[in-house]
């Protein structure tokens, strides 16, 4: 109980420390607006966050600090041209709606950055979907002239590829903030793995569906480089360190996480290949919600039967 | 592979979650997971039959929307009627478990909008205009509410647990729950 | 706890006919989107469900139950024809938008349940009053909605341009409908809950 409480505690910094590097890469490539974009939504989720919790009559405690992880993460799926009001919008709406009506972190339901990211995609589509070029620094206030497509758009479209493979590492093509830099994402990955921060199960689901689902329907090119793109592009290497592995949501046995995370890549990649719907791996997440829901059902209910087998034994 | 393409496209035209016809239905039967499927599959019965009635009805009246309401209802209420004797004679026992459900189950916006869509397509494509149309696509918008109260049922001991607070326990955080479902299907389609 | 008597101007506030009782929330989700929509439902609803519940309490109570639901509805329908044709000529243009809701309004709750489980057990005066409180509790959240959902959705009241500085499209769409009913149900629950508990105290002092 004791070390759980310890883990716990560890996760909050754990995530903050890869976020901040993200968002450290997306200054670099981006300029000021995305690192504003990062203090806003950060901002903005702690104080909905707080004013939520005293409405429903709660203490605001260290675990409710996980709301400003949401908020960074939400701003990463941004584009690093997006309007503040939005992104604040986006932040209020994924804490309070997403989270706080369902009883806060005690009883997640959704995961808040996901959502916060499907209601802005609804309400803004042209501006989610529209991004600056890698080092076209977009000052205090957007320049919201010269956005074009994703790399992951025009790879869905056309299924080519116009990056070098290590520029699709270093995060040097056109995509959301954060679900870019695949390299930092597989750094942050192994380190959240290692400390415990996310599920590993559903992390490797996820990976793994992805890669076996792109190898097996490659078109262009070998298995090996459709595998990986498919894993680089469309934030699923991305969704699958934050928003699937996201150990308030994911199913807490391993191999029932594997299938959970398995099932939604495959289904996003599915999305991915006939529908060329970008970032599919985040709505899906949330409409994978029910079946994570049950999955912890059921685990509850095996947990409560091995619990009688055992006490009946030692009754014996 | 296409079944992931087919289910989107169940879930987008889902009669609960993009036309949020039969909620109030749903929310009341959302009790107890029986009680969520038994009405789900009732409500199956009558927009499957309904369907049936209203291609009859369509091709008496040329689909003339003023009076098809009255068409329609006295349709369904033939059925509900037709329904509920049927049961009461096949096994008294069924009948006092059962009737409650049908009596939910058969006018409410659930039935009676699959009928209007229906008819209102087919009005829009002359292609639709045949019986297996219409009964099908009625079974199709039963399958839609049977899917709903299941995502519905996933997530109910949930919504009305101790933690939600008290005042959006239950009805209210049901509503911002399909809400979301929703709008991620709306994401997809 | 105490058992709270009920009046007949409940279905306004206290037990509102869309908030407390969930009733009629189709319309409401999917066209109170703008006030020009809500006008025509409000128009509508109200008319088509005082006459229908009036005419149905004649239906006699010695016939079974299921037949009495299927008059009620029958009556109901019977009321939306001339409805729907009045509605046609002042509102053309918000009953195409409105599509298949507009007559569902016919078969709603109100009518074919409601009737039975609250309104025919009351005498006929309180019947009335109450029939007209719960109608208007549904015009008062159809307007609400309607009015917020239409300037954050489109930045217009009744369709006139206003200088909103955000637009959320997406609370003009159904999902929108959802979640914003969600939580007005949440805070309508909260302050009935609040005026409850100030009325105790103010009763115990």
């Amino acid at each position: 109980m004791l070390k759980k409480a310890e883990r716990e505690r560890h996760t909050f910094p754990d995530m903050m420390l890869t976020l901040l590097v993200l968002v450290l890469m997306a200054f670099f490539y981006h300029g000021i607006h995305a690192l504003m974009l990062a203090a806003v939504c950060a901002a903005f989720s702690l104080a909905a966050e707080m004013i939520s919790v005293k409405f429903l009559g709660r203490e605001f405690r260290y675990g409710d600090l996980m709301c400003i992880t949401d908020g960074i993460i939400l701003s990463l799926m941004m584009p690093a041209s997006m309007a503040y009001r939005a992104a604040a919008a986006g932040s209020v709406f994924a804490v309070v709606c997403a989270k706080n009506v369902f009883g806060g972190r005690k009883n997640m339901i959704f995961s808040p950055a996901a959502a916060g990211y499907i209601f802005m995609l609804t309400s803004w589509k042209k501006d989610m979907l529209s991004f600056p070029e890698t080092y076209a620094h977009t000052g205090f206030f957007a320049d919201t002239e010269g956005l074009a497509s994703s790399a992951s758009h025009i790879y869905n479209t056309t299924g080519r590829m116009e990056h070098t493979g290590y520029e699709i590492l270093m995060g040097s093509f056109s995509g959301p903030m954060g679900g870019v830099s695949i390299l930092l994402l597989m750094i942050a990955a192994a380190v959240l793995i290692l400390r415990k921060d996310i599920s590993a199960g559903a992390f490797a689901g996820t990976i793994a569906s992805t890669v076996l689902f792109a190898a097996i329907a490659a078109e262009h090119g070998t298995k090996m480089r459709t595998a990986a793109l498919a894993v680089a592009m469309n934030m699923v290497l991305f969704a699958a360190v934050y928003i699937v592995s996201d150990k308030r949501l994911a199913p807490r046995k391993a191999h029932f996480a594997f299938f959970y995370g398995f099932f939604t890549a495959a289904a996003a990649y599915i999305l991915v290949l006939t529908m060329a719907k970008e970032n599919a791996i985040v709505i899906v997440s949330v409409l994978m919600a029910p079946a994570a829901l049950g999955f912890r059902t059921l685990e509850d209910k095996i947990d409560i039967l091995s619990a009688e087998e055992v006490s009946a034994k030692e009754a014996e | 592979m296409f079944i992931v393409n087919e289910i989107i496209v169940l879930l987008a035209s889902n009669l609960i979650l993009m036309q949020a016809l039969g909620t109030s239905t749903l929310f009341i039967a959302a009790g107890s997971r029986k009680q969520l499927l038994t009405t789900a599959g009732i409500i199956t019965i009558f927009t499957t039959t309904g369907s049936a009635a209203a291609f009859v009805c369509d091709k008496i009246t040329g689909g003339e929307k003023v009076i098809s309401l009255l068409m329609y209802t006295v349709s369904v209420g033939v059925l509900y009627m037709l329904l509920l004797s049927a049961l009461y004679f096949f096994s008294r026992e069924l009948f006092v478990k059962i009737r409650r459900y049908i009596h939910i189950s058969a006018f409410n916006c659930a039935v009676m909008g699959t009928l209007f869509t229906i008819s209102g397509k087919a009005a829009q494509d002359s292609a639709l205009m045949h019986f297996g149309s219409y009964v099908g696509a009625g079974l199709q918008a039963g399958a839609g509410f049977v899917i709903a109260a299941l995502i519905l049922s996933a997530a109910y001991g949930r919504l009305c647990s101790a933690e939600v607070p008290a005042s959006f326990r239950g009805f209210p955080a049901m509503l911002i729950y399909l809400g979301i479902i929703s709008m991620a299907v709306y994401a997809l389609s | 706890m105490k058992e709270r008597k009920t009046s007949v101007f409940d279905g306004l506030l206290a037990d509102n006919t869309v908030l407390s009782s969930l009733m009629v929330i189709s319309p409401v989700i999917v066209c109170g989107d703008t006030l020009r929509n809500a006008a025509a439902l409000i128009a509508a609803f109200s008319v088509i469900t005082f006459f229908s519940v009036m005419i149905s309490s004649f239906v006699p109570r010695k016939i079974p139950y299921a037949a009495r639901i299927v008059s009620y509805a029958v009556i109901s329908s019977l009321i939306y024809i001339p409805v729907r044709i009045a509605a046609g000529e002042f509102w053309p243009e918000a009953v195409e938008r409105i599509g298949i809701y507009f007559p569902l309004l016919a078969v709603n709750s109100l009518i074919v349940f409601q009737t039975e489980a609250r309104f025919f057990r009351m005498k006929r005066t309180n019947m009335v009053l109450s029939l007209v409180f719960y109608i208007l509790g549904f015009d008062a959240v159809m307007l609400v909605t309607a009015f917020v959902r239409e300037l954050l959705a489109y930045g217009t009241i009744n369709s006139m341009m206003t200088d909103t500085p955000m637009l959320i499209s997406g609370l003009g769409k159904p999902f929108g409908g959802f979640i914003f009913l969600g939580m007005l149900c949440g805070i309508y629950r909260k302050i009935r809950s609040a005026a409850g508990h100030r009325k105790e105290e103010e009763q115990e002092e």
